[in-house]
């Protein structure tokens, strides 16, 4: 427990100090001396990638995009989608996925509450943005343990960062899940696990400007039913740091570090590893067309 | 420091653009300054200090109205753009006196804001009207409990929830509704027990010939037509679980298809009371007795209102009757089970964070079923309150 304490507070410690770094001013665009153009910022929301290291062998799809209105120029829609993720750890039994996980933001510049009461309602100001986490079909299981069935999970997010894009997130909010555990040798239910919004989440995201770093800490901490046991207190965190260190035809190759603490399971685990872009958008800041233009003369 | 635009603020505005403090007061009877219509043109002019002014003027009532084109911060002072606005073409020859020499009038009022928005005195915009048919919700519940045979059963909480609802209407001589809803359901604690369902559709359309004619020709030959809007309901990827004295049953309902009869209408399909029935195919697992399937006949009658034009009240009525034929009989030995079930909830949103709306939910239901070995066969009542939060949520269609 205490190991796992202090992993987790240089971990977060290391995600805040990255956070308030300066935002690169730089191009996005590298030149060679002789002429050639390569790609120094990169998307980290919209790849195919796999991932190997210490903790096993895996891959996701991952895709984000910002839903405007020409109307209303100070609201936004951000959602991060991530799809068939999973990591199999092939020198222990030890495996997790998801089926979809949605991450759906709400930036307005004025953030309100209206009051349908009276007339004219009544407006007050909030200074947060809103949200909502869903997430559809998560299966995990590890050595001598049933397999874990997350059916379904969501939260309802307030996000204090208020951050206009992907790069910045501070989301508290409270969670709902249902979980069910079934053994490993018959099909059948050996615990129903769910948390009616009896457990806290809280989210902290950053990304530097030119997407080469990123850090993410995530708690979840509150009490779950079980079903036969009752209610008894659960806490998971997770934090991890990428860092692209190379890039082949500018796709990135990134270092991925990692710690994740569960009290359920009463572990904690650390792991390494390397994360290589199969397919992945090009950022929109990145230009290699004069290049183009020149190789057609 | 008050929300609105202090009436000082405002006749310095007035001064500045040239135009007169209104001698008058003219406002609707909430309070607040009346509002451009958002159906008539309106037209941007700057004043002497570089500022622009938003004005519509009505020919039948000579009435202009006049609002800054920005919003106002509570000192009155402009501050950001307005969200929601028309474009309008600035004309740097507003003459305002002439207008006022052919009879018009100069009023502050409120910039329009498009169907489903309202502004405030300041300019800003908020939604005040919802359609819940079209979001992403979830919510928490208190259930008190009560069997008949056991009023002492504990309470419980639940949480429910449905990632994507929409529906989507095809206007035209024969208007179709079709509505989706994809992994919806319930799950309750103390003791466990849930309702999920992983993708609903269906379709009402209101027919433009009637399925029969016909003509009377006792005196006077008339014609009556009757109209069967039929239309079609489906679910896939069902499942209940239920405590059991041994443990759980797990219902699945892999797929069910229904005919449905809608027996009232609302104009634009959203509202309906219609008659469904069709055919099922599930299976039930228990620790005890294991798996078996059944073809289950069911049928229900059905109401969705929404009560008011601005979708804040909500009613839905359901009574169910489901008869599955189990291909292995019964521990009654029978082949057949019956499953009775009434439900009636009412949900209000009580406010909206972000233009997104919080609803109370309030619901009362009853069970009576014979399908899971060892649960009584009678009458269960449960009732529900709780709060959901909804996503999206944009104004309903005019």
């Amino acid at each position: 427990m205490g190991t796992a304490t202090r992993a987790l507070a240089i971990a977060a410690a290391a995600i805040v100090v990255l956070a308030a770094s300066p935002a690169l001013a730089e191009s996005c665009t590298g030149i060679t001396q002789g002429g050639g153009r390569f790609a120094t910022c990169f998307d980290l929301g919209n790849r195919l990638s796999v991932t190997a290291g210490t903790l096993g062998f895996g891959g996701g799809f991952a895709l984000r995009h910002i839903v405007r209105f020409d109307d209303a120029p100070d609201l936004a829609w951000k959602l991060e989608h991530v799809m068939l993720e999973a990591s199999y750890a092939g020198f222990e039994d030890r495996f997790t996925g998801v089926l979809y996980r949605g991450r759906f933001l709400r930036h307005s510049r004025d953030g309100h509450l209206v009051l349908p009461f009276g007339n004219p309602p009544r407006k007050i100001f909030l200074p947060f943005d809103i949200g909502a986490l869903a997430e559809v079909g998560s299966i995990s299981w590890r050595p001598d343990s049933n397999v874990r069935l997350g059916l379904v999970k969501t939260a309802a997010l307030l996000d204090f960062a208020r951050s206009r894009g992907f790069r910045r997130r501070f989301a508290l909010g409270p969670v709902a899940r249902w979980d069910v555990d079934v053994p490993r040798d018959r099909l059948a239910i050996a615990q129903h696990i769910v948390a009616p919004f009896s457990a806290l989440l809280a989210n902290l995201r950053f990304e530097t400007a030119n997407g080469v770093t990123a850090g993410e800490l995530r708690v979840e901490a509150g009490s779950v039913y079980r079903s036969g046991v009752g209610w008894q207190p659960e806490a998971l965190a997770e934090a991890t740091l990428e860092r692209i260190v190379l890039a082949v035809n500018d796709r990135p190759i990134s270092l991925v570090l990692g710690v994740r603490y569960d009290s359920a399971a009463a572990e904690t685990t650390a792991g390494i590893g390397a994360r290589i872009v199969l397919v992945g958008r090009r950022d929109p800041r990145v230009s290699l067309a004069t290049l183009a233009a020149a190789r057609s003369f | 420091m008050t929300e609105s635009l202090r009436p000082a603020a405002l006749c310095i505005a007035l001064v500045a653009i040239g135009l007169a403090t209104p001698g008058s007061s003219f406002g609707d009877p909430g309070g607040l300054l009346p509002a451009m219509d958002h159906e008539r043109p309106v037209q941007c002019a700057r004043d002497k200090d570089g500022k622009v002014w938003r004005i519509q003027c009505n020919e039948a009532t000579k009435v202009c109205l006049y609002a800054a084109n920005e919003e106002l911060d509570s000192t009155g002072e402009r501050g950001k753009s307005l969200e929601r606005a028309r474009s309008c073409d600035i004309q740097d020859e507003f003459d305002r006196a002439k207008l006022e020499a052919t009879g018009y009038r100069m009023f502050p009022g409120r910039v329009d804001a498009p169907f489903g928005w309202m502004r405030d005195e300041r300019g800003r915009v908020f939604q005040v009207n919802f359609d819940l048919r079209k979001r992403l919700y979830f919510g928490v519940a208190y259930t008190p409990q009560k069997i008949l045979d056991n009023p002492l059963e504990s309470t419980r909480t639940s949480v429910d929830f449905g990632l994507f609802s929409f529906q989507h209407l095809v206007e035209g001589e024969t208007p179709t509704r079709h509505r989706l809803r994809i992994l919806e359901g319930v799950v309750h604690v103390e003791p466990f027990s849930a309702e999920v369902t992983v993708a609903h559709y269906d379709v009402s359309r209101r027919f433009l010939d009637p399925l029969l004619r016909i003509t009377t020709f006792v005196g006077r030959p008339q014609r009556h037509d009757l109209k069967l809007n039929l239309g079609l309901w489906s679910e896939v990827g069902g499942l209940e679980i239920h405590p059991t004295p041994v443990g759980h049953s797990t219902l699945w309902k892999h797929a069910t298809a229904q005919i449905t009869l809608d027996l009232w209408q609302s104009k634009n399909l959203d509202s309906f009371a219609r008659f469904r029935t069709g055919m099922g195919l599930e299976g039930q697992y228990s620790d005890d007795i294991g798996y078996r399937s059944a073809l289950t006949a069911a049928s229900a009658l059905e109401v969705d209102m929404v009560l008011d034009d601005e979708g804040f009240h909500n009613l839905r009525f359901e009574l169910a009757h489901e008869m599955p034929r189990y291909f292995t009989p019964l521990q009654n030995h029978q082949n057949f089970a019956q499953r009775l079930r009434a439900k009636l909830q009412y949900e209000a949103i009580v406010l909206a964070i972000n233009d997104q709306p919080l609803t109370l939910k309030l619901a009362a239901g009853g069970e009576k079923r014979d399908d899971i070995f060892g649960v009584p066969d009678q009458w269960a009542f449960v009732m529900d309150a709780g709060l959901r939060f909804s996503l999206w949520a944009p104004p309903r269609a005019r």
